[in-house]
């Protein structure tokens, strides 16, 4: 099963006379599967921390900018509740449910999202004013993807 | 050819898919949940879509959102993958009904392997040896003492909607029948909400030796060996090899036919494995997978063909590329399945993984998502990468195996890579010897040591 490591006290011991006596900070020991290793702790010591950073490939559903953009943004985001397509109105022509300004209570429909034929409603997930409407119509959004910001 | 494929799945299989696309000029569409917006495939892939939170239900067996996927961004096809709702017939339906084409066999035939008793009686029918059994549902306990009578104890009573060992009973003497067949129609109904179940004699000591087969429904069909899945924990299969170190080559040829025979019979199109119980020289059908299996690989690593490719292309109307007689069989390879579990006490290590380095050199392939700094998320099974070897026989394959063992790094989490460096060690596997429950007995110590 699992390799015993008998720790020999005097190796021990004996590594960390020398540590004391060289001056070093770390010593370390290894021999056939065995490997023993005795540092003293010092200041800013640490060593670097390495992050691979993966590569990064377009990841944005088409169209709508899906990143939030941290810097200084009024209001809170309304996000998609499913994938499939957003239309600002109740039907093609008529005037969109909501612009910028408005004043939306929380449970309101805000606009509408359809897939597979079927038209769900957005509700405004907080009551408030319409601060910007991050989508066009007709444009294709991701389950979270930002809608709209309300105040 | 497809334009745009849809990858509905995740993990190393949906980054496998991508990468076949990619090979293929094809563009890749990665569906995904909340939790894996950083997954690799993901940022590779061209273009993304969040389907919705991390729970499999709200994303990747949710159909609605799978399909609005592929309508927004003009995929042509989808890829189910393994698992999830690879064998879901209603998703293959749905997808065809929508205009986009399943990358896999067609609904009908999907149903029936998923219905273990029609399964059975449809290869049986078809020329494939099946395990000795009821004919059909059992109805009544009365039913089940009769038909265990007849084929003789131990038998097993099984749940016809679904496997995984779940609804499973053996019963061996026939005071124990009426108790387990009440059981095992109650557990079937929890774990598949199907309580049919039925009987087949119960094998002391088989091995899970599986068959690769291949068919366009254009009356091409080919099989691609075996591959040895004896050693499971818990119904999971933990390691692979081919070729089979229990078969010799007239009994490798005469199932691989008898298999290649079936699915041109029933016009199966695509990719499918046929899995066999094998003991004391005979092959008994336990169950047909209507997907791609996991193990894909090693099969690959034999035959020298890209199965995700030669799915796509079926998928996309072509016939077969290769016939039987163009297949050839080279070396060994196998594939080690690791998991972010403890590799004694299986506990789940989800987590950060702060190191990775997989191995290198010939004839060495690791499919995997992970990379140095990728959080797994907890939601999902605990597959996190597969390393495949192979060698120009067996020997070879071992000592290329744990030479890659020891190199693999992967850093911050548990993995069961200790415990397939300790599986390869003990003489029984180096011998070939061990049989399905070989692993279980292994990791309770009740194997002896080397």
């Amino acid at each position: 099963m699992a390799n015993k490591f008998d720790i020999d006290p005097d190796l021990v011991k004996k590594l960390a006379e020398l540590l004391d006596e060289t001056g070093l900070s770390e010593i370390e020991f290894e021999s056939t599967g065995r490997r023993i290793r005795v540092a003293r702790p010092v200041a800013g010591s640490a060593p670097p921390i390495t992050v691979n950073a993966p590569p990064a490939a377009a990841a944005a559903a088409p169209s709508a900018d899906a990143e939030s953009q941290s810097e200084a943004r009024i209001g809170t985001p309304i996000t998609s509740p499913m994938v499939g397509t957003i239309f600002l109105s109740p039907e093609p022509g008529a005037e969109p449910f909501i612009k910028v300004g408005d004043t939306v209570s929380e449970g309101q429909t805000v606009m509408l999202i359809e897939a597979m034929k079927t038209y769900n409603p957005v509700r405004a997930t907080k009551s408030g004013k319409v601060v910007q409407i991050l989508v066009g119509d007709s444009t294709p959004v991701e389950f979270g993807e930002e809608l709209l910001l309300v105040e | 050819m497809f334009e745009k494929i849809l990858i509905a799945n995740r993990g190393e299989i949906a980054l496998r898919i991508h990468r076949a696309c990619k090979e293929m000029g094809i563009s890749t569409v990665a569906v995904h949940s909340t939790a894996d917006a950083d997954a690799m495939h993901v940022r590779l892939a061209d273009e993304s879509v969040c389907l919705g939170p991390a729970p499999a239900k709200d994303s990747y067996l949710n159909i609605p959102a799978i399909v609005s996927a592929a309508t927004i961004t003009g995929a042509d096809a989808v890829h189910p993958g393994y698992g999830f709702l690879s064998e879901e017939a209603s998703f293959a339906s749905i997808l065809e009904e929508h205009g986009f084409t399943f990358i896999g066999p067609n609904a009908e035939h999907i149903d029936l392997m998923g219905d273990k008793v029609a399964a059975k009686k449809a290869v049986e029918e078809n020329g494939v040896p099946v395990v000795p059994g009821s004919k059909g549902a059992l109805e009544t306990a009365a039913d089940a003492r009769k038909t265990a009578d007849d084929i003789g104890y131990p038998v097993l009573i099984k749940a016809a909607g679904g496997g995984g060992g779940r609804g499973m009973q053996i019963v061996r003497s026939a005071d124990e029948v009426e108790d387990a067949y009440r059981m095992a129609r109650t557990e079937a109904k929890a774990s598949f909400r199907n309580d049919t179940v039925y009987m087949e004699k119960f094998l002391e000591k088989p091995r899970h030796i599986e068959v690769q087969v291949f068919a366009d429904g254009q009356g091409g069909a080919v099989h691609l060996g075996e591959r040895d899945c004896s050693l499971q924990r818990r119904h999971q299969k933990v390691l692979e090899e081919a070729r089979s170190p229990a078969l010799n080559d007239e009994a490798r040829e005469k199932i691989g036919k008898i298999a290649a025979d079936a699915v041109r019979r029933i016009g199966y199109r695509n990719a499918g494995t046929i899995e066999f119980l094998y003991e004391e020289g005979e092959f008994y059908f336990i169950e047909m997978n209507t997907r791609l299996q996991v193990e894909h690989p090693v099969t690959e690593m034999i035959t020298g063909i890209d199965m995700v490719r030669e799915q796509i292309r079926v998928a996309a109307g072509s016939p077969l590329s290769f016939e039987q007689s163009d297949i050839t069989f080279e070396g060994h390879a196998i594939e080690c399945r690791i998991t972010a579990e403890h590799p004694e006490t299986f506990v789940p290590s989800p987590g950060r993984i702060t190191d990775y380095h997989p191995p290198g050199g010939m004839s060495v392939r690791v499919d995997s998502g992970l990379y140095a700094g990728y959080t797994i998320p907890p939601h999902y099974d605990s597959l996190v990468a597969k390393l495949i070897v192979h060698g120009a026989n067996r020997n070879e394959c071992l000592m290329r195996l744990r030479r890659s063992l020891e190199e693999f790094v992967i850093g911050g989490i548990h993995t069961t890579i200790p415990l397939h460096e300790k599986i390869i060690e003990n003489s029984d596997f180096v011998n070939g010897d061990y049989d399905i429950h070989w692993l279980e007995r292994f990791v309770a110590g009740d194997i002896a040591d080397n």
